[in-house]
């Protein structure tokens, strides 16, 4: 296991070839939401605006990270009959923390992101990574895996998000970006950006952008 | 060791549950305070949104809108069956004071509220009226206030729900919250007619729906419903203490 700062001896080092395919891979090649359009629920709905869209980010890349890792610890120790079961409460358990630090410290947020943040149990992006990937492989490369998948889920969100914001309210972080003076010359507010339907033909331009420049294909 | 015995398997499932739920609750238990602190500092953030004294998203800092509760906002207990201010009781004591009252009454279960409000160079400038009652899904909590003619609405805002997002859940919204505001909620005769959320647009051509209606929430019909219920209720409730103060 590479998980200390000093390369062991065996010839690996702390970023070798699996480390950054671990990290990399989903960020472009393998992007959950693009490539495998996992996740796709929590993307139309926590994307009206950017702050919203990269709290949710940051909660799924912490999520898919912290549970890659334990999983990982204990994976020569999970009975093959329950281990769904036991990714489902590693994950809950997980949720639950970044919920409950929310509540603590980031009230406001926390009211707005509702439901969503308990629902990033149901994401299919942090059990998908548990059952393929951190069953088989060590922690510091599943560690690598979780925050590569995490921020492959969230910059696309924050773009999500920040259009979204933009296009429908005139607005990036809740303040005015768009001036009074466009409006006063007839400009009008995107009302389908605010709704699901215009984050599900945002994401849809997207995934096409980038399968078009990935070059992948469905098999 | 054999990974797949009955007995590893339950042993395994039963330390796994005992060591989340032992990290969970210890988790909970050293954020309560801060969780607390949280909430009621969003729950006096929101009596000065109904009032007007703050913005929702507003860019001052928590210590800054703690020190303007301080300075323009009173909360008392109000008796609402005489209208009587209990000068000597605090609002932390307004949960034993109805449970004794509900012990004497069953009806009675909610006869002491907190109310709060908001003085301009010792006038009273807003009342800030609790309103509460179920929607669809839940209960909803939050204030209405009234402008110092015990009428015009000044602000409404909703701080805790649980309905669904997107439908009852715009309650928040607020464009809808922003309806409210200059609506009345007495005729011109000066009986007490509530505002209603309407179903649907409201027609600004007809006098009545211009005073005392809003705009329907789509998709959140029986939500609407409930607060049109409560917020009636909880005006007739508190008419005794507007009338005497």
């Amino acid at each position: 296991m590479t998980t200390t700062a000093t390369p062991p001896a065996g010839g690996k080092t702390l970023f070798g070839k699996d480390e950054k395919k671990a990290i990399l891979d989903p960020l472009w090649d393998n992007n959950p939401i693009a490539l495998q359009v996992l996740g796709i629920c929590s993307a139309l709905a926590v994307t009206t605006r950017l702050d919203k869209a990269i709290v949710m980010g940051i909660g799924v890349t912490f999520v898919t990270a912290m549970a890659n890792v334990l999983i990982s610890l204990l994976r020569n120790f999970i009975p093959q009959k329950i281990r769904i079961i036991v990714q489902l409460v590693v994950v809950s358990g997980v949720v639950i923390v970044f919920d409950q630090l929310l509540r603590a410290y980031m009230y406001d947020l926390s009211k707005q992101l509702s439901v969503f943040v308990g629902l990033i149990i149901t994401n299919c992006i942090v059990m998908g990574r548990l059952e393929a990937y951190a069953m088989q492989n060590p922690p510091w490369r599943s560690f690598l895996d979780g925050i590569g998948n995490g921020l492959g889920y969230a910059w696309i969100l924050v773009i999500v998000g920040a259009v979204r914001e933009l296009l429908g309210a005139g607005k990036l972080f809740g303040a005015q970006i768009v001036p009074q003076s466009f409006y006063d010359a007839g400009y009008v507010n995107n009302g389908l950006m605010v709704l699901a339907p215009g984050a599900f033909i945002l994401l849809g331009v997207i995934v096409w952008v980038q399968r078009g420049i990935s070059g992948y294909t469905e098999k | 060791m054999n990974l797949n015995s009955n007995g590893y398997v339950l042993a395994f499932a039963t330390g796994m549950c005992v060591v989340v739920s032992a990290v969970l609750a210890s988790l909970y238990t050293n954020l309560k305070p801060t969780q607390d602190a949280a909430a009621e500092f969003d729950r006096q953030k929101n009596v000065m949104i109904a009032a007007g004294l703050c913005e929702p998203a507003d860019k001052r800092s928590r210590a800054e809108l703690e020190k303007l509760y301080q300075e323009r906002v009173q909360e008392f207990v109000v008796d609402t069956v005489d209208g009587k201010v209990l000068g000597d009781k605090a609002p932390k004591d307004v949960a034993d004071l109805n449970k004794a009252a509900e012990k004497a009454d069953k009806k009675q279960a909610s006869r002491y509220r907190v109310v709060a409000t908001t003085r301009q160079e010792g006038k009273v400038e807003s009342y800030v009226l609790p309103i509460s009652g179920k929607g669809l899904w839940s209960t909803l909590y939050g204030y209405l206030a009234l402008g110092a003619d015990k009428n015009t609405v000044r602000g409404i805002t909703f701080y805790k729900h649980g309905e669904t997002p997107g439908l009852g859940g715009e309650v928040e919204n607020l464009e809808w919250t922003a309806q409210w505001q200059g609506k009345t909620i007495r005729d011109a005769a000066g009986a007490l007619v509530s505002v209603t959320v309407k179903k649907g647009k409201v027609d600004p051509a007809v006098a009545k729906e211009k005073a005392h209606y809003v705009d329907g929430l789509s998709g959140a019909t029986i939500t609407c419903n409930g607060v049109n219920t409560f917020v009636k209720k909880d005006l007739q409730a508190f008419a005794a203490y507007l009338e005497k103060n």
